[in-house]
């Protein structure tokens, strides 16, 4: 069953991403990340000596501050914030640097649909621009189920509205997904099949949600593609500490 | 109350300073004893991406400061007129709210942000409404996509530039960086425009100068003024004629598609060198001593 997407896409074509870091002078690492019509702008300021009051000072903390196009910081910011901190707590080193804060701003520049994602994407760009010591990478994506039950990639913001439910997919990007030979694996799987984060919205049943799971990690293999070629092409430039 | 989206956005680079500006409307009920004006209101964010030590939460006095000379840039100079935004005068009028994010801080936030409102301001559409109902006292808003949204009436365009001074050598600089605004004694910001007015001078303590270094800045600010003006209103002429050619790809009469008019962001970069000046008052030298490209992003 083919669905009439607006902007012409199939059912499991992403959008046009675009990518850039270091494009801040004051932050330590930026990127900016843009699928279509949306663009968040990530800035990553590291470590920093002291940790938060409540936090474990054995290990560094990550601090996450999200700043919304207009209006007012309320709940759902709030919301973003903390998946977004315990994603990049799952991907960084923690024991490296004890007893430091690692910050990370995000800044939407403009919301299209699949705001979480992208941000997820930006902040990790950000965090190896800024060279904060990470166990692998992380790709996110949003797959969202229709009224008919198809199920779509990168949804914009009318067709997200228009959805029975969405799910926003972090998947763990090593190497080794990209090199084919031999891959670590955890209790016999190969890592790369596990999720770091995921968060629904609606109402779905079990087998859409794995079929979501399964079309997420495909993709996720195209955008790790897109990373990798973009942060071996681009030469970081020299420290900017201060 | 019914928010739209009809959003001006720019974004401007001054050398390594870089400022997001963002415009929203929204119909609320005018003030009492101003039943016939609508309300224009600055939000000020200094995100702690720009500087590290810039802390998240409630607005310094640094960000208070900042919203208060665009503000009164632009609300006592009569540049943007509120009059216009009155829909039914005592029930319904527009609230443009102007929302200033700092991104990067490379010095001289005052004059990025104020050029960063102006031009969000100046591609920002509201959309049409009229009076409808059984006695004329209901507001209908038009969709964009039924009737075409109008741009706000700005009369003129009030540039902050800023001033420098280092008391030791006599020195005036204009457009600190961000090293300069940490070592020089003294600051002062005007607001002029191309006209030749002055709109608000601010010069909150510091160093005392002489008046005629004052007269000084005031001329080298209108000079500057006019150059801004005319670069400001080049980068949005360049970005309406863009959006007007992306609506002639309308194609109404196609069945089942329904192309979406996307208003929001176009990049357009016109470098332009805002000139740095360094003269000494005892013997005029004009030096230029760095050159900022200027980039719009509207």
């Amino acid at each position: 069953m083919e669905v009439d997407r607006e902007d012409g896409r199939s059912q499991n074509q992403l959008r046009p991403l675009a990518c850039s870091r270091s494009i801040l002078h004051r932050a330590h690492g930026s990127a900016s990340w843009s699928q279509g019509d949306t663009k968040v702008l990530a800035a990553v300021y590291g470590p920093r000596a002291g940790t938060k009051k409540n936090e474990n000072p054995e290990k560094a903390c990550i601090e996450v501050i999200w700043k919304p196009k207009t209006g007012q910081i309320g709940k759902l910011e709030k919301e973003y914030e903390m998946i977004l901190k315990r994603t990049l707590q799952s991907i960084c080193i923690l024991t490296v640097n004890p007893n430091t804060t690692t910050s990370v701003m995000i800044q939407v520049v403009n919301d299209d649909g699949a705001l979480l994602p992208s941000a997820i994407n930006a902040a990790c760009m950000a965090l190896v621009d800024a060279g904060i010591p990470m166990r692998h990478l992380a790709v996110a994506i949003c797959c969202c189920v229709a009224r008919s039950g198809l199920v779509i990639l990168d949804p914009t913001k009318l067709e997200e509205q228009k959805m029975k439910a969405f799910a926003y997919l972090v998947f763990p990007n090593l190497v080794h997904s990209v090199l084919p030979e031999g891959s670590p694996s955890v209790q016999g799987e190969p890592i790369e099949n596990g999720i770091i984060t995921s968060v629904t919205h609606g109402t779905m049943s079990v087998d859409d949600y794995f079929y979501c799971l399964e079309r997420g990690r495909a993709a996720s293999t195209k955008l790790s593609d897109f990373l990798r070629r973009n942060l071996q092409q681009q030469p970081t430039n020299s420290s900017k500490a201060g | 109350m019914v928010t739209y989206r009809e959003d001006g956005s720019s974004e401007v680079q001054l050398g390594q300073t870089r400022v997001m500006g963002i415009v929203t409307a929204q119909l609320v009920q005018p003030y009492r004893d101003r039943p016939k004006e609508g309300m224009l209101s600055i939000f000020t964010e200094f995100s702690p991406m720009a500087d590290p030590s810039f802390e998240p939460g409630r607005p310094g006095e640094l960000a208070v400061e900042l919203g208060r000379i665009i503000d009164r840039g632009l609300r006592e100079s009569r540049a943007v007129d509120t009059e216009s935004l009155c829909i039914l005068a005592g029930k319904f009028v527009w609230a443009v709210r102007i929302d200033i994010h700092i991104l990067d801080n490379g010095g001289n936030l005052v004059d990025a942000a104020n050029i960063a409102a102006l031009a969000a301001l100046l591609t920002f559409r509201r959309p049409e409404c009229s009076l409808g109902g059984e006695d004329g006292q209901e507001v209908i808003v038009h969709p964009p996509e039924i009737r075409e949204p109008l741009p706000l009436m700005v009369h003129h365009l009030p540039i902050a530039i800023t001033f420098g001074f280092f008391s030791n050598e006599s020195i005036l600089l204009i457009d600190p960086t961000h090293n300069e605004e940490a070592v020089m004694n003294g600051r002062m910001t005007t607001t002029v425009n191309a006209n030749g007015d002055i709109c608000a001078i601010q010069k909150g303590g510091g160093e005392g100068v002489p008046q005629r270094v004052i007269m000084q800045c005031l001329q080298l600010a209108t000079s500057k003024a006019a150059s801004i003006t005319k670069q400001i209103k080049d980068a949005v002429e360049a970005f309406n004629t863009e959006r007007a050619l992306r609506k002639i790809k309308r194609h109404p009469t196609s069945t089942g598609v329904d192309v979406r008019e996307k208003q929001n962001q176009y990049t357009c970069n016109i470098p332009v060198s805002l000139e740095h000046f360094k003269s000494k008052t005892e013997v005029v030298i004009t030096r230029t001593r760095k050159h900022y490209p200027l980039n719009m992003a509207a």
